[in-house]
């Protein structure tokens, strides 16, 4: 018998991973699914049908980290009685599997399950509105180029996987390390973290600089010239390090974590 | 091996012991004498701190697949997820190679478990004999409860004694851990006492008999060892050593109160040839 992964094991956990608390998982991203939805068409009404660009980044933004962060937090969250923790870690599965299919469902799953259902509220959305323009308006052109289908591979939406990523596997940590209200607990030390690393950057700043505005966290400290402020940034190839830690090595770092703490997990 | 909660206060200080399969296991200690602890050690939701455990050969703290599908370990609380007693037999039970379908609805029968829906709408007693059923269906190696028959009436504590009886064979280890002494009596063929992370007793029924001599005494014998003595209307009942080698028959209560209460006489006791 391997003791690492079979895939007749994997699935049969998959599928009781699902079906046992299909409450929580399905329920979390039909909630995730539902929100961007009321918020993609929240913004539309409140803005006139002109904050377009604004439903689709807004939607998008709280969609998929908001429901990530959720699904993050309850993924390995068996640990809140010492029954259900122990039913877990008894489960003849190992570690890797119990992971891997976290990982499958954080890391597969719910995005791609978003993306698919974002693109398509979107495409109505977008659909909708350029059937409703008027072809013979002279600002016909510009007003239907102005409104297209999200991109996905644009900057803002690049940058919202990142944080998803981060935000996600931080959640998922948590909750193997706060049996209770893990959700909560993670993001009170995660606030604590990032706003602990924008303080000590600010002060860093403040001793090698005068006169400055604010310091961004890792690569960019702000500083007062007149009435402008100019932007100090790292050279490139330390930016772009910079850059590689935050979508790479930092989600890396804590999944890799989360393996390591689910296999060592006591109860 | 050596146990405990923080690195400064051991619960579990080098403690040796060895379970032999074929018997049933009754570990006996006050609450909070590290019962539950030892078990956890045992399946590999706590790790010992120093030295190892090893069950059939396998490390529980590495908690291999390999191993955990030998070894069923029922907690104090049970967790029953909201599913029916079909869905939850479907989910879990193929993770048990040795499952047997015909037994676990013969054992849910015998403990008069019956419902037409969710599991996790049954009264604690039902859930914990749902559990005890669908462990005893496993037929894995070794088998640990901890306090089974905590939350059962009447009827079903004899009916679960009757159920470890029948289930035992050769090389099985079944370990139950329980505060209530009585639970216990007829079904057990070997006794563990803890007390503090201290093991004051690990030994089998036989030998406690012929160490032991459980009897009601008009007058208490001069000279004696009374391991424990307890005043009634007419005498005394007491626990004393058996030099005249007498047939008498065991009392777990007497037996459990005596040696926590006199660790020392026991350890003299049991220690003499």
């Amino acid at each position: 018998m391997n003791d690492i992964f079979e895939f007749k094991r994997f699935g049969l956990l998959f599928k009781k991973t699902i079906t046992e608390r299909y409450v929580q998982l399905i329920g979390i991203t039909g909630l995730a699914l539902a929100a961007t939805l009321v918020i993609y068409s929240a913004v539309l009404y409140f803005t006139g049908g002109m904050g377009r660009n604004l439903a689709q980044n807004l939607s998008f933004v709280y969609g998929i980290i908001g429901g990530g962060c959720f699904l993050g937090s309850v993924i390995f969250g068996y640990f809140n009685t010492n029954a259900s923790g122990a039913a877990y870690l008894t489960l003849p599965v190992s570690a890797f599997e119990k992971w891997f299919c976290g990982m499958l469902i954080i890391g597969v799953l719910f995005p791609s399950l978003f993306l698919v259902f974002y693109r398509l509220i979107d495409s109505c959305f977008v659909l909708f509105y350029h059937n409703g323009l008027n072809k013979n308006d002279p600002r016909y052109k510009d007003m239907y180029d102005a409104v297209q289908v999200y991109a996905f591979n644009n900057n803002f939406a690049k940058q919202c996987v990142l944080i998803y990523a981060n935000f996600a596997s931080a959640m998922m940590l948590g909750s193997l390390y706060f049996n209770k209200v893990s959700a909560v607990k993670t993001a009170l030390v995660y606030g604590c973290v990032l706003a602990l690393l924008y303080f000590l950057n600010l002060i860093i700043a403040n001793l090698l600089f005068h006169n400055v505005d604010s310091a961004f966290p890792f690569d960019a400290v702000f500083i007062k010239v007149g009435n402008d402020v100019g932007i100090l940034g790292l050279p490139d190839a330390i930016a772009n390090l910079v850059q590689l830690a935050i979508q790479f090595i930092i989600p890396g770092i804590l999944f890799l974590t989360v393996f390591i703490r689910l296999r060592e997990k006591e109860i | 091996m050596s146990f405990g909660y923080t690195s400064k206060k051991l619960l579990y200080k080098n403690l040796s012991l060895t379970i032999e399969g074929g018997s049933i296991y009754g570990l006996l200690g006050k609450n909070g004498a590290g019962k539950s602890t030892l078990l956890k050690n045992m399946v590999g939701t706590l790790f010992p701190v120093e030295g190892e455990i090893l069950i059939n050969g396998k490390s529980p703290k590495k908690r291999q697949p390999s191993f955990l599908q030998t070894i069923y370990y029922i907690p104090e609380d049970v967790f029953i997820p909201a599913l029916t007693i079909k869905q939850y037999k479907n989910l879990f039970a193929p993770f048990y190679p040795e499952f047997n379908e015909a037994n676990y609805y013969k054992y849910l029968d015998e403990l008069e478990v019956k419902v037409d829906g969710k599991l996790n709408k049954l009264s604690f007693g039902q859930q914990k004999k749902f559990i005890i059923a669908f462990a005893l269906a496993c037929n894995t190696k070794v088998l640990l409860m901890d306090e089974p028959t905590n939350g059962l009436d009447i009827p079903s504590k004899t009916q679960f004694r009757k159920l470890i009886a029948s289930i035992m064979y050769d090389d099985r280890i079944i370990f139950i851990s329980t505060h209530q002494v009585r639970d216990l009596e007829n079904m057990i063929d070997n006794v563990i006492i803890v007390d503090n992370g201290d093991l004051l007793l690990h030994s089998s029924i036989i030998n406690i008999s012929n160490k032991l001599c459980f009897k009601t005494v008009s007058e208490i014998p001069a000279n004696a060892k009374i391991l424990y003595k307890e005043p009634m209307l007419k005498g005394a009942a007491v626990v004393m050593e058996n030099i005249n080698k007498e047939d008498s028959k065991l009392n777990l209560e007497h037996l459990f109160t005596g040696v926590t209460e006199n660790p020392a006489l026991t350890k003299e006791i049991f220690s003499a040839n």
